[in-house]
């Protein structure tokens, strides 16, 4: 079947490129290298990741467009376990083939003020840069945690319409989709702790996912938001009804094993409903860019079941997830001085896996750009620090640093050479994460 | 002797009036040549052209990008790159009142360009974002007319009280037969010369002034980005719609 598909693409590029036009379609994209090896006791290599994007555009007429994105990418290492594993060629060199995005545009659709969108799209909320309290109509894709900020997109329908300076959207997405987690100890990370009682040894640990039923009132994800400029400033009232993309547990069982003291721990996970109203501007004051955007999450009340009936202890009870309000936001700023220098600045309240009032940590965000030569040479220090507690900082704090120098040696070439370095307490959120330190070297050509 | 006394001062009366009116004449004058200028060069009801930008470093070498640019009156322009591939799709929308929007297809989004980027390169070319906003000289600058010869008059362009700028001042050749601008020089906050600006290839297109050609030069930088005009319609009735965020991203 995959194989089909590539083939299908190969097939529409040949024809694309015998005679390139917007009618009949015109392909572009870029070829990326990805190798990043692990700084830390052994240094083995941490991501692999060969990666072909291509786009197609198609523009029939004036108000019809096509496009889709592809990525076909050979990602991560070999999965060889035992010799019959060498005779599965996926499993010798993995690849995939993902479409990010594939929709069909309809401008000036029944009136010439609405324009539809239909298929599957990004639609990005937010006028923060990368860390957006108010995107969440598509589930966050943190498979590359290097990458934060990327979403996969959803099957939807939008519909745009504009009147005067307001520009009103609406999104209905029938399918709910999950986020997509990041391997290894960034998906620990991003995993509420669980302790288990003292005298008890874990054996096995696994879980189940109960997934919205793929009925409208259960699956379904609804957006609308109101934008305009006042004074200025661009403004927009955003509101959401969706599910959290990632999954809390509902239900934790202890099974014990046929070893004193030993047990077995299974826990049922669940997509939390949500209704999320948003607010966003940006603009700038003293020629000093700024923005700000916030979101309210009004969750379903989760209620937690331990059951422990097998090691004699009956049920708890307890609440995962109260139906309180909690607000995630985010202020943010930015500069360019006279001599080039880039500045950005941001303070989040709340990251992505983070919820409920009590458990909303500061995030303190930082990059500094500068670029020489031409611009054929760029350095970006970025890093930030997470505050989980101010009265005991010295003990609730985590500090992550990414430089990187990219160089253009030519038009569409571009190599990018990086480092990230974590470091902090191990209860806080990037000092579970303190023993990943890496490098990278990305190699990429647009065309 | 009564007599010669009142013919003296009719006489300096006469003259007195002549020179102020002279003086007035000169000071409306400059005002009047960047009138002209700006009738000139925003002359069409809408532009439509593609440009190709040839980046050219201290050792020679070149680098070419294309761009579409549309522009309707005087204050709204919407750019969008053409090439090379990295750059394909990134577009730029100026507005009236300093109003200017990007996007980045790479983040599908529409981002709201804050005033400091305004004097920073455009795309890595030697113009910046306050270049190659659509407007009006005059709306912006007080001028001066420093000289005239049979060809050009030169202006000396300040800018007005309030205007967000980092020039301190523009110096502007403009040719006394079309009033078209042959030259600019942009003058640093220091006060001193750090980019000149030169048309070239100026013809008459469908009855309007243009130049097919056009060169920044980044002196300090030792950098200059020629702009090439490659297609050029007037006046095709481009609709207030593609002037908006809604049109920038399509």
């Amino acid at each position: 079947m995959r194989n089909k598909a590539l083939l299908m693409i190969i097939n529409g590029i040949l024809l694309s490129f015998t005679q390139p036009s917007e009618a009949q379609g015109i392909w572009s994209g870029y070829l990326q290298t990805d190798n990043r090896l692990r700084l830390y006791d052994d240094y083995e290599f941490s991501w692999q990741e060969y990666r072909l994007n291509l786009e197609l555009e198609v523009k029939p007429s004036e108000k019809v467009k096509l496009y889709s994105e592809v990525w076909l990418r050979s990602w991560g290492f070999p999965v060889v376990q035992s010799s019959s594993d060498l005779f599965n060629k996926d499993k010798v060199s993995p690849w995939n083939l993902a479409f990010r995005e594939a929709y069909l545009d309809l401008y000036g659709f029944i009136s010439d003020n609405l324009d539809l969108r239909i298929g599957k799209q990004r639609i990005a909320w937010g006028t923060a840069d990368k860390l957006n309290p108010t995107d969440n109509l598509n589930p966050p894709d943190i498979e590359d945690i290097w990458d934060f900020g990327r979403h996969l997109g959803s099957d939807a329908i939008k519909g745009s319409y504009y009147m005067d300076d307001f520009t009103f959207t609406g999104v209905y997405v029938p399918m709910f989709t999950p986020a997509v987690l990041p391997r290894g100890d960034w998906s620990a990370a991003l995993s509420p702790s669980m302790e288990i009682q003292e005298g008890l040894i874990l054996r096995n640990l696994t879980d189940s996912i109960t997934m919205p039923a793929y009925k409208p009132e259960e699956s379904s994800i609804a957006g609308i938001k109101a934008a305009n400029s006042i004074f200025g400033f661009d403004f927009s009232l955003s509101y959401v009804y969706g599910r959290d993309y990632l999954p809390l547990a509902q239900r934790i069982t202890f099974t014990p094993t046929s070893v004193p003291g030993e047990v077995d721990i299974h826990s049922e996970l669940v997509f939390p409903r949500m209704h999320i109203p948003g607010i966003d501007m940006a603009g700038s004051i003293m020629d000093i860019g700024v923005w700000a955007e916030a979101a309210v999450f009004f969750p379903e009340e989760i209620e937690l079941i331990i059951d422990l009936s097998g090691l004699g202890m009956g049920i708890q009870d307890s609440i995962a997830l109260a139906d309180d309000p909690y607000v995630k936001y985010v202020i943010g700023a930015d500069y360019t001085f006279k001599n080039g220098i880039y500045i950005n600045g941001q303070y989040l309240h709340g990251f992505v896996h983070e919820r409920g009032n009590e458990n909303m940590e500061d995030y303190f965000l930082c990059g500094i750009e500068k670029s020489f030569l031409d611009d054929e040479l760029k350095i970006t220090m970025a890093g930030g620090v997470e505050i989980k507690d101010y009265n005991e900082i010295e003990n609730n704090y985590a500090y992550i640093f990414s430089p990187e120098i990219a160089y253009r040696p030519l038009d569409n070439a571009s190599i990018k050479i990086g480092g990230l370095f974590i470091d902090g307490k191990d209860n806080t959120t990037f000092g579970r994460v303190k023993k990943s330190d890496e490098m990278s070297i990305k190699i990429s050509y647009n065309f | 002797m009564k007599k010669l006394i009142l013919r003296n001062f009719v006489v300096f009366s006469i003259l007195m009036c002549v020179s102020l009116c002279w003086a007035q004449d000169e000071q409306l004058s400059a005002a009047q040549i960047l009138e002209n200028v700006d009738d000139v060069i925003n002359a069409p009801q809408d532009q439509d052209l593609k440009i190709e930008l040839i980046l050219i470093d201290e050792n020679g070498e070149e680098k070419s990008r294309e761009m579409k640019m549309l522009q309707k009156g005087s204050n709204k322009r919407m750019v969008k790159f053409l090439s090379p591939a990295e750059q394909k799709g990134i577009a730029f929308l100026s507005l009236p009142d300093d109003i200017m929007y990007l996007y980045l297809p790479a983040f599908k989004k529409i981002r709201r360009i804050a005033s400091h980027v305004k004097n920073t390169k455009f795309a890595g070319t030697d113009f910046t974002y306050e270049d190659m906003e659509a407007k009006r000289y005059s709306e912006k600058y007080d001028p001066s007319l420093l000289k005239k010869n049979d060809e050009h008059y030169v202006l000396q362009l300040n800018p007005k009280e309030g205007l967000k700028t980092d020039y301190s001042k523009l110096i502007m050749w403009v040719r006394t037969d079309n009033f078209y601008s042959t030259k600019i020089e942009f003058y640093n906050r220091g006060g001193k010369l750090y980019k000149v600006m030169t048309s070239n290839d100026i013809e008459k297109v469908d009855g309007y002034w243009v130049s097919m050609k056009n060169e920044m030069e980044d002196l300090k930088a030792d950098h200059k980005t020629r702009m090439i005009l490659q297609e050029v319609k007037f006046d095709s009735n481009l609709p207030d719609k593609y002037f908006t965020e809604r049109y920038l991203k399509r």
